[in-house]
């Protein structure tokens, strides 16, 4: 039985580069070795996009951060998920995993959260030197260094609104 | 005698009990609060696997919803058609009779936010052709705030483009701006816009803009000639010529620096200087200091307080430049480009209001970067990223060299203590070192002695002869000469 006649929503990975090019020029100089860019990721579906940061999962219009356009856009492919099937998933994930308080900027962060989504969605992780930059950064010295100072940092880009769990 | 093997042409998979046939799998479900393994047939269907998984998260079967490659698994499907195998993951999203409420009520709220963005995005891009103001009242349920600003703008299209989703002012303001700041060009292309340059030729206006600003006004109450020089049209219309020519803001920024140094070598001069500093600027970077973190002229104006009077000598050094390498006063270089151009010369007939102009500018939005310290911070890097480079090297170091330096300064403050000003250099050393090797072996990576060759020439000059001294003093002070000057004069024994 073939299913081509159930409507299929496209999903599509924004990907930000949170130092606007910085990291690309000074990343040699500081770290030691190159990182393209400081990456923070949104997944884009049904013409809202959703990510995660400090104050929890959050949606705004597409680009409508106040990072702005994304850098990259990445296609996930489709997926059959209905909104409402997704309002409950992030709902869900928005109680539990993805409060605002269990934002961690090098183990549980918006990209965790963004492949977690488009995995759900897709059936597909996204593309790994994102969820590589922790890693990378950590084993250098400078960011081991850097270390307690950056964990306490907590990315919520501004310009979007807050979906709530029922309790936080 | 069947066998499940593949050949079978009788298709008999669908409607079997689950361990009869086929091996069995082990797939791993897994909801948004926990994760399970289970265990199915490889030939079950799909309703077989949510009776499995009903037991299992002891939810009824009408709430599993099943979902494995972005498609939904319904009933009617086996687990093999979707490719479902051992060890993967299907995910499971359970439909509570409250939360599919909740579900239907937030998408509702999503279509209509989506609803209003588009109608929106399609208000604005028909004004921006029309290009007059309020006529979007047809189809747009959107507010009338957006239309109004943006219609201003005649047929810049680009603003139209900008997610226009956003129902309050305020973001929409953050919007402009974060496209302000990735896109210079934009800048110099809203400037060229006659309604633009109408608008900004009406200084009432651009000083309401200006004035709105809070820091603008924290700015103006610590120091009433801001305001006065606000209120001189003259002055905003020359601002605004400026703000439309980087060129010529350069060009106004050299002849500061120019007129600076000179008012330096006069006599008496450097005093009015200081005064001129302390009753202005100071002030004026106190109040954009969070930028920095640091007074950036801290460590030009006060070290020599009532030591060395400049008349007595002539003073030869040129103005700490602004724009040079870090090794000589490091937090002056992100300020210093942003200082000479707040100050004006002692006759102030130089308007020079960089400063409220850089507000300006950024007060098209209150964006993170509308001090006015920032932005033209943020010029000065666009335009050379060198600078960048060795600015970079000065915040990161600051938190740990301020402690350090702080030693260094007490120390000098008390003589007594030589056992302290006798590790202090090498200590400064060090971190020196430290620094430079951080900004990637940057142009001083000299010795001292050779680094500070010319503060050394100075001092032998001035008669203190002791090498030596000389040039623990000129590195405990970064190669300030009067400063190190005044560490002489205050642990020498006479």
């Amino acid at each position: 039985m073939d299913k081509n006649d159930t409507t299929t929503y496209s999903v599509q990975l924004y990907i930000y580069d949170l130092s606007r090019g910085m990291a690309r020029n000074l990343s040699p100089i500081m770290l030691g070795k190159q990182l393209d860019g400081i990456w923070h990721s949104a997944i884009v579906v049904y013409g809202e996009e959703f990510y995660f940061g400090g104050v929890g999962i959050s949606s705004c219009s597409p680009g409508g951060t106040m990072l702005g356009s994304p850098d990259t856009v990445v296609e996930l492919g489709n997926t059959e998920v209905t909104e409402e099937i997704f309002m409950d998933y992030l709902s869900s994930l928005g109680e539990n995993t993805y409060r605002g308080d269990k934002y961690r900027l090098f183990e549980h962060n918006c990209n965790t959260f963004t492949n977690e989504v488009a995995q759900f969605l897709t059936g597909r992780k996204i593309p790994s030197y994102i969820t590589d930059l922790p890693s990378e950064v950590l084993s250098t010295p400078f960011g081991q260094i850097l270390r307690p100072i950056l964990d306490s940092i907590h990315i919520a880009p501004p310009g979007g609104n807050i979906i709530n769990g029922r309790h936080s | 005698m069947e066998d499940n093997g593949g050949e079978d042409p009788v298709n008999n998979n669908n409607n079997t009990t689950v361990s009869s046939e086929g091996s069995i799998i082990k797939v791993t479900v897994k909801t948004p609060k926990d994760k399970e393994e289970i265990a199915i047939s490889e030939d079950a269907s799909v309703t077989q696997f949510k009776e499995e998984i009903s037991r299992r998260f002891k939810a009824k079967q009408d709430q599993l919803v099943l979902i494995f490659a972005g498609k939904i698994l319904k009933d009617g499907d086996s687990l093999n058609q979707h490719g479902i195998k051992d060890g993967l993951t299907v995910h499971l999203v359970i439909k509570t009779a409250h939360k599919a409420g909740d579900g239907a009520s937030s998408s509702t709220s999503c279509t209509s936010q989506v609803g209003s963005s588009s109608g929106s995005s399609s208000g604005p891009s028909s004004a921006a052709h029309s290009s007059s103001v309020g006529s979007t009242g047809g189809p747009v349920s959107a507010p009338p705030q957006t239309p109004n600003i943006l219609t201003g703008f005649g047929d810049l299209s680009s603003l139209s483009s900008m997610g226009m989703g956003s129902a309050n002012f305020m973001e929409l303001q953050q919007q402009m701006q974060s496209q302000l700041m990735s896109n210079p060009e934009m800048l110099s292309q809203i400037m060229e816009n006659p309604l633009v340059q109408n608008m900004m030729s009406n200084p009432d206006l651009m000083r309401q803009m200006i004035v709105a600003n809070p820091q603008m006004q924290q700015l103006m109450e610590r120091n009433p000639e801001i305001s006065h020089m606000l209120n001189n049209p003259e002055l905003m219309r020359q601002t605004m010529e400026l703000a439309r020519n980087p060129a010529m803001m350069q060009e106004m920024m050299r002849n500061q620096d120019r007129a600076l140094s000179n008012l330096e070598s006069i006599p008496g001069g450097y005093n009015a200087l200081r005064r001129m500093y302390t009753d202005i600027q100071e002030p004026m970077f106190s109040a954009a200091r969070d930028q920095f973190g640091n007074n950036p002229f801290s460590a030009l104006g006060g070290n020599s307080d009532g030591g060395v009077q400049p008349s007595r000598t002539e003073n030869r050094e040129p103005l700490p430049n602004p724009w040079g390498p870090p090794s000589s006063t490091d937090p002056s270089e992100g300020g210093g480009g942003t200082g000479t151009t707040g100050s004006s010369t002692a006759g102030s007939t130089n308007p020079s209001v960089s400063n409220p102009l850089a507000v300006n500018s950024a007060s098209l939005g209150n964006g993170m970067f509308s001090s006015p310290g920032m932005q033209s911070l943020m010029q000065q890097i666009s335009e050379n990223p060198q600078l960048m480079q060795n600015m970079l090297s000065a915040p990161y170091m600051r938190s740990m060299m301020q402690s350090l330096a702080q030693n260094p300064d007490m120390a000098s403050q008390n003589p007594a203590s030589s056992p302290s000003t006798g590790t202090n250099p090498a200590q400064q050393l060090m971190m020196q070192q430290m620094l430079q090797m951080f900004a990637g072996g940057n142009a001083s990576s000299q010795t001292p002695e050779v680094q500070f060759q010319q503060q050394l020439e100075q001092l032998g000059a001035m008669g203190f002869i002791n090498r030596e001294a000389n040039l623990q003093a000129l590195i405990a002070t970064g190669g300030d000469v009067n400063a190190a000057i005044e560490r002489l004069l205050g642990s020498q024994p006479s």
